[in-house]
Formats: C-alpha cells, structure tokens, sequence
C-alpha cells in the first residue's frame, strides 16, 4: 500500500514536472529549441573595428540574425522590428543586443558598415571578419547565404538568405528563432521572458 | 416653322450637353481605375556620395576602369559601382486598388531618388528568403494588390540621397491599362 503510495506521488510529480515543462514551452511565441544548447561563439569584429566575443555578452539577451546592407526588404523590415522590440522593452532595452552578422563581406567593409548602423539610428552592432570565419559561424546556426547573379536587375547579385533571427539567452545558451514576419509584440513577449 | 426650329435647337443644344457629361465620365473613370494608397519606403541610408563617382579612399587600383565613361555603358558602370561599395538600396510599399472590371499590372516605376528603380518580389523557401525581379505585379479585376515587406515592392537601387523618417519620396508608377499614377511614399 506504501509503495502504491509513494509510485502514485512520483507519477503525479512527474506529470506536474512534464505540464509544467510544457506550459513554460508553450508560453514561448516564437520557435523553440529544446533542449537549449550553448551558443556557438562568434570571434568577429565590429563595425568600429572591435573585436567581438557572444561570450562577452552575459547577461544580455542577444537577437542575432544574418543578412547583408544592399538587402532593400528583408534585412531593413527585421532591423526594424527588433530596434522597435528594443524600444518596448523600456527600461530593459539596454539588456538586449542586436547583432547583425553580414554575409557580403566583400561589399560590407567596416566603413559601409557604420553607415548603415546610424542611419538605424544606432541601435544595433554589425560584424563582419575574413569570410572563412563568416561561413563557419553560418554553419555553427545552420544559415543558408548564397549568392545569386541574377538577370534582369541591375543588382550586382542578390542573396539568398535565412531570415531567421537566432536569441541566444542571457547565460549563453541558443534557445529561440524567430521566423521572418514575427509580430513585434511577440518579440518582446518572448525576450521578456527570457529576460526573467 | 419657328416651334420647330426652336425645339430644334434645344434638342441639339441637349445633345450636345449630354455628349460633353458623357465624354468627361468617360475620361474621368477611365484615370481612376487604378489608385495607389498608404504608399510608404524603408529608411535607408544613400552610403556613398551615390552620384556614380567611388569614393576614392576606397580601393584605389580599380579606380582607373571608372575612368572610360565613353567605353563603359552605363549599366557596367553601375554594377562595377555597385560590386565595390556603391550607393544603397531602398524599398517602397503601396496598395494598389483596381475598380475596373479587367485585371491590370503594374509595369515599371521611376524616382529621382535612385537610379535604376525594379519590381521586385521575394519568396520564402523553407526559411530561406529568395528576392528576384518581375516584370510586372498583377492588380486583380475590381481588387487589390498590397506590396508590403518579405513580398513584392518597388526596389530603388542605387540611391542618391538618404531616406529618412518624415521624408516624402515621389514615385511615378506605371501600369498596363491604368496609365501612369504619381504617389508620395512617406519615409518610415
């Protein structure tokens, strides 16, 4: 009767462990990854030539995405909304990190850089390094990047890119993406919480 | 003899009137099967002096090619502009409302503020956002297109000024059977 007992309480601790698991993952909007896992480190270096380790952003949640400054649509709308998603989050908008990893290193120079960055009113930091750095860290996020020559535009070349934006958590680990088109109000939610 | 001529003369004078009314409702309805509305473009930072001359702090060597403009046509001069840290890219978003009872496309646009303007659309692949050009945005019968971000807009390639908040960009649009519709996109 004792151990029915004791087998009851532990299958009962179990499945409020398990609802609780599953309600704290359900409360996320965007998409999550379980489990969590460290954070691949980027050794890159900043639009103002500093260098630049994720380790280094403790503390911080930090909202990394992928894309290039000749991007008219996707990159400017998802710098948009993230600066946006930094402004609601009032007095904790310092403990967000924005950092845009570039994959057109040939055409995004440190200069080119720092021009994009203010004219977005500075909020965010972009990096860039030699491109075998660039690739590796794409893959470390599994980014696709590539290049397109495309006829019919007066574009040099486009890029086909993941719009994911990856949120590394404020003790390093990767923990979610959020798709392109994710509502600002849901970017704050979940950065709330994992700001928690 | 005179009431005929009278009621001659009115009737011709009538006719002639409705013939004006209905000559003018023809003009007018034939301008305003197309509107364009909430039309808005990105911020977007000129980057460069964006006039066609490099910026000479920048990659001095190939510097000697920009200087053939005569052997150069002027879409090489921009690609070569454009691969070695040209001006930006700009994007600008409408709504476009079609009250005819025949589909119509937009076809091409044209502003100052850039030197080569596209129409663009970008597809999501799997996560994966393919943005290519078209030749043309289809506006349904009695419908409507939104161009808006992570699908079609107008791209502004090659800018030649900032765009900045509260700035108003004029975009001339053109359009397969709507003729042309001039709008001012409202910087964001």
């Amino acid at each position: 009767m004792r151990g029915l007992r004791a087998s009851g309480a532990i299958t009962i601790g179990i499945v409020c462990l398990l609802l609780a698991g599953s309600a704290g993952a359900a409360q996320f909007k965007g998409g999550l990854l379980t489990p969590p896992r460290p954070a691949t480190d980027l050794a890159l270096t900043t639009q103002d030539g500093n260098e630049f380790r994720l380790s280094r952003e403790r503390g911080k949640v930090v909202a990394l995405w992928f894309g290039y400054t000749y991007c008219p649509d996707v990159c400017p709308t998802t710098l948009a909304d993230l600066s946006q998603a930094q402004q609601r989050l009032g007095k904790d908008a310092r403990r967000l990190r924005i950092v845009l990893v570039t994959v057109d290193p040939e055409r995004d120079t440190p200069a080119r850089l720092r021009e994009y960055v203010s004219a977005f009113g500075g909020a965010f930091t972009a990096l860039t390094g030699p491109p075998e750095r660039l690739a590796e860290a794409r893959k470390a996020y599994g980014v696709v990047a590539e290049k397109r020559v495309v006829p019919g535009t007066a574009a040099t070349y486009l890029f086909d890119h993941s719009a994911f934006v990856y949120v590394v958590d404020p003790a390093g680990q990767l923990r979610l993406m959020f798709p392109f088109g994710m509502s600002v109000d849901d970017m704050v939610h979940d950065i709330k919480l994992l700001l928690q | 003899m005179r009431h005929s001529l009278r009621l001659t003369t009115i009737g011709t004078a009538v006719c002639f009137l409705l013939a004006g009314l209905a000559l003018a409702e023809i003009t007018r309805a034939q301008g305003q099967t197309i509107k364009a509305s909430n039309a808005w473009a990105r911020r977007a930072p000129a980057m460069g002096s964006g006039t066609g001359h490099m910026d000479k702090t920048e990659k001095m060597g190939s510097m000697d090619k920009m200087d053939k403009p005569d052997k150069m046509g002027s879409m090489e001069k921009m690609d070569k502009m454009d691969k070695m840290g040209g001006a930006g890219n700009g994007a600008i978003y409408v709504t476009l409302s079609n009250s005819s009872a025949q589909a119509d496309s937009l076809v091409s646009a044209s502003s100052d503020v850039a030197q080569t303007v596209e129409l663009h659309e970008v597809k999501h692949d799997g996560g994966v956002m393919k943005m290519r050009p078209v030749q043309a945005i289809p506006v349904p019968a009695k419908g409507k297109t939104e161009l808006k971000p992570g699908g079609y807009h107008i791209m502004l390639l090659g800018l030649k000024q900032d765009l900045k908040p509260g700035e108003k960009v004029p975009v001339t649009l053109k359009f397969e059977r709507g003729g042309e519709v001039r709008v001012e996109a409202v910087v964001k």
